[in-house]
């Protein structure tokens, strides 16, 4: 604990540096607007900036791609309530009671709440990821390569069925995202696979480029192909929170940011699910049932909470699995890697200052998005209203100029577009992008796993079942997959009532 | 919670095109070097990953043919008729965005340049109709040109000088 707290200090003074303080709020800035922006989400807002801070030191950069990361997940909110149109996915749960509140002449209050549940939904995240990544990094250490194998199938399998609104296509979209992996020299005996003889494609598709094309071409395409809407901002009075917002829905910002952050451990999940979790779970124990959809204090609340919570909850298996929680997760996580930092379960022996300068860094950008949640209204008012037109191809230009930045090569842009090309048709066949993403990241984890398990094995898989870790991962893999088969959910809902009729019997008998 | 569901004819097509690529990768997979005069295990092939990611996503994609069938795809199913000229947005932004990234850039204009053009040509296109019904042309070029120029200077700057990235 002290430990811990000496750990998070030594790192908050490590940032107080003017370079350090003009990158965060810089970035936070930079953030907050692309999550205002509706079409711009916050992956793309952290892969652009992963491409133009290449070359600084990692923690400021680090630091500068944590604070885009948690400026544009709240940023969404604003467009929320004002547009009602979500800036971010993960915004989305914030449409319902935010632009309801914005309706009723209460858009300032409503943005106050949006700060208020943010700011609070990273603090209990990044107090969760100062507590639990020490404890998951210690678990992690039982992991061998059973285990991981089934940790990055279940990876894929539960993003492909939480993010999107058909599992079947998430998962095919994350088997995609597992075979995209695979393409270039195999790492055991360095032999091309499905190169066809184009020498860069030899080295793999790297992600970046991947996820720029994906989130960023995808989106001004997306953006683009439709008139744009005329856009009407609601009037707003005084943002600034009210403290009775907070003592009064305490126990739904708590609620709110556990679960927040519990989604944000669950691979490849991400913050639109936390947001609708949340509210959910608010609206189910809340005394104000009625309200919510129509302007709910607390619906907001929880939404707003929920999805800012989840951004550190995210982190967490970065650190002690590298295996990422959200999709801008996953861009974090290859940006660690490209500054030579190896996330995984070795942090806590290896670097564990390193997981309190993270935890660091979310603070720093809590605080961040407080003081810009606070001033840039008028600002962010003028931008919403900025035709998109204008902005697209800049954006473009950024996602092109981002590509050719990791390695000098203008072989990712092409990868680029092809990713912005298939991604955008993806999009309109309703795959999810998330699932793609995390088989891309999670590819050569799994492969590798099952190999080297194969290997060590003998080729008996027996192990992969027979561990306990291994077994408890595959059951839960098949469960996830079992309970989107209707004759199953038919079968476990007889037997559940089955089960009931039995314990009613005997309770009756009792009562004879 | 992404986008609208698509109808079970173009969820038909689609898993046909997936079982298509599914089919392509397990042949691919088969068919690939199984490293003999290495004498490697036959559990450690190079295929063997690929070829079980393909007899999943083929599996998937019949679930989803499957599944579109008894959706009533193939009842009074037609191909949509896809008119052009409706479509000229989303053409126009994939031959703009393509031109600039395989045509413009890298290819000895400066960098710089190259984004100002895009920029520029992207806006005037796509506000084309609106400033000629408005007859602001000459101002909708003013737009266009400086936004172009500022925006190629400024990540040029940003970039190169002030990030120290390379440029293409």
């Amino acid at each position: 604990m002290l430990d811990g707290l000496i750990g998070f200090g030594t790192a908050i003074l490590g940032f107080m540096n003017p370079a350090s303080i003009v990158y965060a709020l810089v970035a936070c800035f930079v953030g907050f607007i692309i999550g205002a922006l509706p079409g711009l989400t916050a992956t793309m807002g952290v892969a652009l900036m992963t491409t133009l801070t290449i070359k600084l030191p990692s923690a400021d950069a680090l630091l500068i791609l944590i604070c885009t990361y948690v400026g544009a997940i709240y940023g969404g909110s604003r467009s929320a309530i004002l547009l009602n149109i979500p800036g971010t996915p993960a915004s989305a749960a914030s449409c319902l009671d935010g632009h309801a509140l914005a309706r009723q002449g209460l858009a300032g209050r409503a943005m106050g709440i949006a700060t208020s549940g943010s700011v609070l939904g990273t603090w209990i995240g990044m107090i969760a990821l100062a507590f639990f990544t020490p404890v998951l990094g210690e678990m992690a250490l039982k992991f061998g390569a059973y285990e991981f194998f089934w940790l990055a199938i279940f990876g894929v399998v539960i993003s492909g069925n939480l993010t999107g609104n058909d599992p079947i296509k998430g998962w095919m979209a994350g088997f995609l995202g597992l075979f995209i992996a695979g393409i270039g020299q195999e790492a055991l005996y360095a032999f091309n696979r499905f190169t066809f003889e184009v020498h860069d494609l030899s080295g793999g598709i790297s992600l970046v480029p991947a996820l720029v094309g994906a989130f960023g071409l995808a989106e001004v395409i997306t953006v683009m192909k439709d008139r744009p809407r005329p856009v009407m901002v609601s009037a707003y009075d005084t943002v600034i929170p009210k403290l009775i917002d907070v003592t009064k829905y305490w126990r739904t910002i708590v609620r709110s940011g556990l679960i927040g952050t519990g989604i944000g451990i669950v691979p490849g999940v991400g913050e639109d699910v936390a947001a609708w979790s949340s509210y959910a779970a608010a609206r189910r124990a809340s005394k104000e049932k009625e309200l919510f959809g129509k302007g709910s204090i607390e619906g907001l609340m929880a939404a707003e909470t929920g999805d800012n919570a989840c951004v550190p909850g995210a982190v967490i298996p970065v650190l002690t699995l590298a295996v990422p929680g959200s999709a801008p997760a996953a861009v974090l996580l290859a940006a660690m890697l490209i500054h030579g930092v190896n996330p995984g379960p070795l942090i806590m022996v290896e670097n564990p200052q390193f997981v309190y300068e993270v935890v660091a860094m979310m603070f720093i950008a809590s605080i961040g998005i407080l003081i810009y949640g606070l001033t840039l209204t008028k600002l962010l008012v003028r931008v919403l209203q900025f035709p998109a037109v204008l902005i697209m191809p800049i954006i473009f230009v950024l996602c092109a100029v981002g590509s050719y930045a990791i390695a000098s090569r203008l072989f990712d842009v092409y990868v680029m577009l092809a990713f912005g090309v298939i991604g955008f048709m993806l999009r309109q066949l309703n795959f999810p992008m998330a699932p793609l993403v995390l088989g891309i990241v999670l590819g050569d984890l799994m492969e590798k796993s099952l190999r080297r398990g194969l290997v060590l094995s003998d080729g008996d898989l027996l192990p992969f079942f027979s561990r306990p870790i291994a077994f408890v991962m595959f059951t839960l893999v098949a469960v996830t997959i079992l309970m989107n088969v209707p004759a199953f959910n038919r079968l476990t809902s007889r037997a559940w009532s089955s089960l009931g009729g039995l314990f009613r019997r005997s309770d009756a008998g009792k009562g004879v | 919670m992404e986008d609208e569901k698509p109808s079970p004819f173009v969820d038909l097509v689609a898993g046909g095109f997936w079982l298509a690529l599914a089919i392509a990768i397990m042949v691919g997979a088969w068919t690939m070097d199984r490293l003999a005069h290495l004498k490697i295990p036959i559990f450690t092939v190079p295929g063997l990953v690929p070829g079980l990611l393909g007899a999943a996503i083929a599996m998937a994609s019949l679930v989803l043919i499957v599944r579109s069938l008894r959706a009533g795809a193939l009842a009074g199913a037609h191909w949509p008729s896809v008119k052009l000229g409706e479509h000229w947005r989303l053409i126009a932004v994939l031959v703009l965005c393509l031109s600039y990234a395989i045509g413009l850039i890298g290819h000895g204009l400066p960098f710089w340049l190259a984004s100002a053009i895009f920029v520029a040509v992207f806006i005037f296109v796509f506000q084309f109709a609106e400033r000629r019904r408005d007859g602001t042309l000459p101002r909708g070029v003013l737009v266009a040109v400086t936004t172009g120029l500022i925006s190629g200077l400024v990540i040029h700057y940003a970039f190169q000088d002030l990030f120290l990235v390379r440029l293409p």
